[in-house]
């Protein structure tokens, strides 16, 4: 029973973590209309960058949070217009090409970081690290708490953001009808380039959090583009609270299958729900996808 | 170009003469090491080929190809090996069964929905094929499974070379010389009017992927028993998908030719960046490069090059016909 709430609450911290970066995701594709391949790519410099303030000016790994959110989030606010632009484009097949361009931006980033930084795996120390909670019979490493806890906070101010400011009026508005939006007098344009940088800020964010959880190295982001394209088939794409269900359900579920039947058969185990969701209810179990 | 004739369909043959010629008598010209790049040059533009299939002439992207390449291979290696014993020739049709029937399990369903839910389910499918072959002991495990080794070179290229050659053909006489064709590329240009032609998308989509697969799996059944050892990352890897994406993306999307240029082009840089520097992570950064560049700059790919004039001629009918803005002049 101590075993099983343990893997419960793990699950649970660890789904928390993910949330942050799929509920971003979500929005993204609900504001752009493109599946973000280089999500997982974001993840991961956003891991890096943990790693590189700790190693080299010997701070604390979480003070990368805020730089992480600056840094990363410029960078998505230049790239931005770019994938807005190919979406919009009247090339033939607009989608695709997309598609095919967040696809290259990820593997241009996995390249790029396998190219400088090499297959080594990296830590994101902080003063928390190795320490453990105790809460009755159960014990959880203590980075996992704090980690949820700053997932918790940008979550919440996202969803503050969304929901109490005249902007996440505008996004919201523009994930649900983009030409209602833009004769509501929304330059659709110039909010899709704030949102892919909200989107890739927030990510790398979270990026710094998961590298101070487990470890960084550039292979790892397709198993995060792996994570919120299995958030987005079960919430359904664009659906922005039903994210935050399943990114905890996915936590869960990862959690489980690595305590029971053996961390090597975590990935095939959401593969297959991924795969099996997708065949049984295609617009998510939620069934709020557009 | 004087030599050659004026008229573009003999010049055409006579271009295409010149290059089974040539592809002909390459094995008795250059020695082992280049003949196995050309063997490799030649499998990447048949794969190229076959992921152009669907990715080009339906539009649907799979991203998850190498699922069929590692099925191909997988099936030969088992079937040649211990219990069985099966000679090379008796495995590529069960491997060509088994793929088939695999695509029909994953194609019926998830074909139906829109191409960004198909995009993730192929590449769900194929990560599941890498995690369960690295799972199971049957399939060796992450270790994989060694072939018997069948040490002849030109038995390679040429069927590399034949095979490569009858999915081109295929591809000719199917999409770009027959009513199918113009159904695959009618669902693709708008697939709701498409259906309201009376065109069933739902059958025409099934058979392009499962053709596209099957012609997969040929190729993957012929490597492994060429490189002798095969394990789940080197049949399902990922990094297979992504090569064919951006070989059929810089030769150009849904040309006849375009594969083959991307896929003999970017091969040969791969194995020239691998001989200078023998670095493949820079080769990866590479290709997202490229990906980036062509979508930026080159929608319509090196072949795009050659045929603007007569599809800028052609989009324009199309919307003064259909106005569906697949011109890109709505």
């Amino acid at each position: 029973m101590d075993l099983f709430l343990q893997t419960l609450l793990n699950g649970l911290l660890i789904g928390g973590v993910i949330a942050t970066f799929t509920i971003a995701f979500q929005l993204a594709f609900g504001v752009l209309h493109v599946i973000d391949f280089a999500v997982g790519g974001w993840v991961v410099l956003g891991g890096y960058l943990g790693y590189y303030i700790t190693a080299w000016l010997g701070l604390d790994g979480f003070i990368a949070i805020p730089l992480a959110f600056v840094l990363f989030g410029t960078l998505g606010y230049l790239i931005g217009p770019v994938l807005y632009n190919v979406r919009n484009s009247r090339t033939a097949r607009p989608e695709l090409m997309a598609l095919a361009l967040s696809f290259g931006l990820f593997t241009l980033l996995r390249g790029g970081m396998l190219t400088a930084w090499g297959f080594n795996t990296r830590n994101v120390t902080t003063t928390l690290s190795g320490e453990s909670l105790a809460i009755g019979p159960i014990t959880v490493p203590l980075i996992r708490v704090v980690a949820a806890a700053f997932a918790a906070a940008i979550a919440g101010g996202l969803f503050l953001f969304l929901y109490r400011t005249r902007y996440g009026l505008a996004i919201r508005a523009t994930a649900e009808n983009r030409h209602n939006a833009a004769l509501m007098g929304v330059n659709i344009g110039r909010l899709s380039a704030n949102v892919y940088g909200l989107y890739a800020g927030i990510t790398a964010m979270a990026g710094v959090l998961m590298g101070a959880i487990y470890s960084v190295n550039p292979e790892v982001g397709l198993r995060y583009t792996l994570f919120a394209f299995f958030v987005a088939v079960l919430a359904g794409l664009g659906s922005v609270e039903g994210a935050l269900v399943a990114a905890l359900l996915l936590g869960v579920i990862e959690a489980f299958v690595s305590t029971y039947v053996g961390a090597s058969y975590s990935l095939l185990a959401i593969f297959t729900t991924l795969f099996l969701v997708l065949l049984v209810s295609p617009r998510g179990i939620l069934r709020r996808g557009l | 170009m004087a030599l050659l004739p004026t008229n573009p369909q003999w010049r055409g043959l006579v271009l295409l003469a010149i290059i089974i010629v040539v592809l002909g008598v390459l094995p008795w010209t250059v020695n082992n090491y280049w003949l196995r790049i050309a063997t490799g040059a030649l499998m990447w533009a048949g794969l190229a080929c076959s992921w152009n299939m669907l990715g080009g002439y339906a539009g649907y992207i799979n991203f998850g190809q190498s699922a069929f390449f590692g099925l191909g291979a997988y099936v030969t290696a088992f079937l040649m090996g211990d219990p069985f014993g099966l000679p090379f020739s008796a495995t590529i049709p069960a491997g060509m069964v088994v793929t088939a029937l695999f695509a029909v399990i994953i194609g019926a369903p998830t074909l139906r929905l829109r191409g960004a839910y198909f995009a993730i389910a192929t590449w769900a499918f194929a990560e599941v094929l890498i995690q369960f072959a690295s799972a199971m002991d049957f399939t060796g495990g992450i270790g994989g499974i060694g072939l018997p080794p069948y040490l002849n070179e030109r038995f390679f290229y040429f069927a590399m070379f034949g095979t490569a050659a009858l999915a081109y053909f295929l591809t000719w006489a199917l999409f770009e010389r027959s009513r199918f064709g113009l159904k695959v590329k009618a669902l693709r240009d708008h697939e709701p009017a498409a259906e309201a032609m009376g065109i069933n998308t739902a059958l025409v989509k099934l058979q392009t992927f499962v053709l596209s697969a099957v012609t997969a799996s040929v190729f993957g059944a012929i490597f492994a028993y060429w490189v002798t050892f095969i394990n789940p990352k080197s049949v399902f890897g990922g990094d297979i998908t992504d090569q064919m994406v951006v070989m059929v993306l810089l030769g150009g999307l849904g040309t006849l030719w375009g594969p083959a240029i991307g896929g003999v082009g970017l091969f040969v840089v791969n194995r020239l960046i691998w001989m200078y520097w023998g670095d493949t992570a820079f080769y990866i950064a590479i290709l997202g490069t490229a990906i980036v560049l062509v979508v930026l700059f080159l929608p319509n790919g090196i072949a795009g090059l050659f045929a603007r004039r007569k599809n800028d001629a052609l989009d324009k009918v199309m919307d003064k016909l259909v106005g569906t803005g697949a011109g890109g002049h709505p």
